[in-house]
């Protein structure tokens, strides 16, 4: 085959999201008509909320994580071992233990009913297991890249944003995706801190129509169509991501 | 640059667990909460958990609904493994390619969605089995103390699948085809080949996968609110619904909440440590 040349390429591109738009128009179209109903329509705030909620604590766990678990992988020193192994307990902690104390302590910061309160929550939850997925890849990446890049004079931080971080590419879409689906399915920590309507995300809305006898199966399962329906199409996108994820941070390391 | 890692860790985990075991000795409720004030009280809501005959029921609860999870999803993960590793059967390969899926549904819509079928009256699963003339009235499966348990345990047997089935295939993958090869020439069965090579080579990461799926097993909860929340009577009330209940509805006893969080905690650490020294023994990284 001949090399195409990057208008070429370009030009394939535009072509290819056409035909796959055309494709795509009429189950879109069943899709978003289905959920479009004025009885949905007021789900949509949830919706934006879930979004704001999961983006965030994706970012942010991924900022952070990958800081420690370079950290971990590089540094061998006896308190990162203490911290990997502080990360595996916490991993433990199960979410109603924290619920009691994190709600008195976040009401007396005033960061009751707001995102920003959950999605600091979420993010020093889901933190260890970020830690975890990452440590390992972090570790696999040699090393001698970096120590060519720190004699000519970089530092520590440069070395990971420039050499480690562009190799570790894999590894933040593994964890990304995790914690994005991660903190999109979390229900309790968001059910608890968020009592307000206009805060609520999708899965504490469906759960607080549970039980309601108002409320059909009907409208419930279109609900959880408009709920289940980003996880599942990342889940088909990034499959192959997530295993290697799920499989890092449980048994490597 | 450790130190947004420690703060977090510091301010959601460890500084809660902290603060969750000194709200347990104290007396919390809606009243001190207001007041901002909460006096000591020992032991007395441990001695209250430990009197209440629910909390009981909770813990029994959750052990069955444990034992019953973690048990089948070992068996099936191995299984579902083993037939999703057979890449020359095509069957096999559309397995695997949904074999996820049941990760990325949110809990609580898995919930909604087995309530929906199991309902008693337009319940998929009972027009099923009434068409099949396996059963001649329907049955209320998460209505009735007997089988609502056990109702709830598929829905999450279900969701939580995949990790396991995953875990299992990595391993196998990981088994050299030159000891099958071998063991074939030899004049090995299938089954002599499971039992000789494929188990135990797969030991480990079962321990692994049994620690973790008890854990999380012990703390379900999503499932239970979707589908029984708690109910009937008393029949699906676990441990981690206990605590929420106790806590969050009225008459709002944070105090003993977190002191029947606290015993869960307990538990579950000392499952974590167990997994912390079997699989992270050598943690050379």
């Amino acid at each position: 085959m001949f090399k195409l040349s990057l208008s070429g390429r370009i030009a394939l591109h535009v072509a290819n999201l056409v035909v796959i738009a055309v494709i795509l128009l009429p189950i879109a179209a069943v899709l978003l008509g289905s959920i479009q109903s004025e009885n949905i329509k007021k789900f949509y705030r949830a919706f934006g909320n879930s979004l704001i909620v999961a983006v965030s604590v994706t970012f942010l766990t991924l900022l952070f994580g990958a800081l420690s678990a370079y950290t971990i992988a590089r540094l061998r020193y006896r308190w990162t071992l203490f911290l990997l192994q502080a990360n595996i307990v916490s991993r433990f902690v199960p979410a109603i233990v924290l619920m009691i104390p994190l709600y008195i302590v976040m009401r007396s910061l005033g960061q009751i009913n707001s995102l920003s309160g959950v999605i600091l929550a979420e993010t020093g939850f889901l933190l260890p297991y970020a830690i975890l997925i990452l440590a390992p890849y972090f570790d696999a990446i040699p090393s001698e890249l970096e120590e060519a890049a720190r004699i000519d004079g970089c530092t520590r931080l440069r070395a990971l944003v420039h050499i480690v971080l562009p190799l570790a590419t894999p590894a933040l879409a593994a964890c990304g995706v995790i914690m994005f689906i991660v903190s999109w399915h979390e229900l309790l920590i968001p059910l608890i801190l968020n009592a307000r309507p206009d805060f609520m995300t999708l899965p504490v809305v469906i759960a607080s129509l549970v039980g309601d006898v108002f409320v059909f199966f009907n409208l419930m399962m279109a609900i959880c169509l408009l709920a289940l329906a980003p996880t599942v199409v990342l889940v088909i996108l990034l499959q192959k991501y997530i295993v290697e994820g799920l499989a890092a941070g449980a048994v490597k390391g | 640059m450790n130190l947004p890692t420690l703060v977090f860790l510091a301010a959601v985990l460890a500084y809660p667990v902290l603060y969750a075991g000194y709200l347990s000795v104290h007396k919390v409720g809606l009243a001190q909460l207001r007041r901002g004030e909460f006096p000591f009280n020992g032991w007395e809501n441990y001695s209250r958990v430990l009197e209440d005959s629910l909390f009981w029921v909770a813990i029994k609860n959750t052990l069955v609904f444990t034992a019953i999870t973690v048990v089948s999803e070992i068996v099936l993960a191995v299984a579902i493994a083993l037939l999703i590793n057979q890449t020359s059967v095509w069957t096999s390969r559309v397995t695997r390619f949904l074999i996820l899926l049941p990760y990325a549904i949110p809990p609580i819509c898995n919930g909604l969605i087995w309530s929906f079928l199991y309902s008693f009256q337009f319940g998929f699963l009972n027009r099923i089995l009434f068409s099949a003339g396996v059963i001649d009235h329907p049955i209320n499966w998460a209505g009735n103390p007997d089988t609502a348990l056990y109702a709830v345990t598929v829905p999450y047997i279900w969701r939580t699948l995949p990790f396991a089935i995953i875990l299992v295939h990595a391993a196998l993958q990981g088994i050299p085809r030159e000891l099958y090869e071998q063991a074939a020439i030899d004049g090995a069965n299938a089954w002599h080949r499971f039992r000789q090579i494929t188990w135990p080579m797969l030991q480990q990461i079962i321990a692994i996968i049994l620690i973790l799926r008890t854990a999380f097993a012990f703390a379900v909860f999503e499932e239970i609110l979707a589908i029984t929340q708690g109910g009937p009577g008393d029949a699906t009330w676990v441990a981690a619904w206990y605590s929420y209940k106790i806590t969050f509805s009225p008459p709002n006893n944070f105090g003993m909440g977190a002191a029947s969080a606290f015993i869960l905690a307990l538990m579950i650490a000392a499952i974590a440590l167990v997994y912390l020294r079997a699989v992270y023994r050598r943690v050379q990284l």
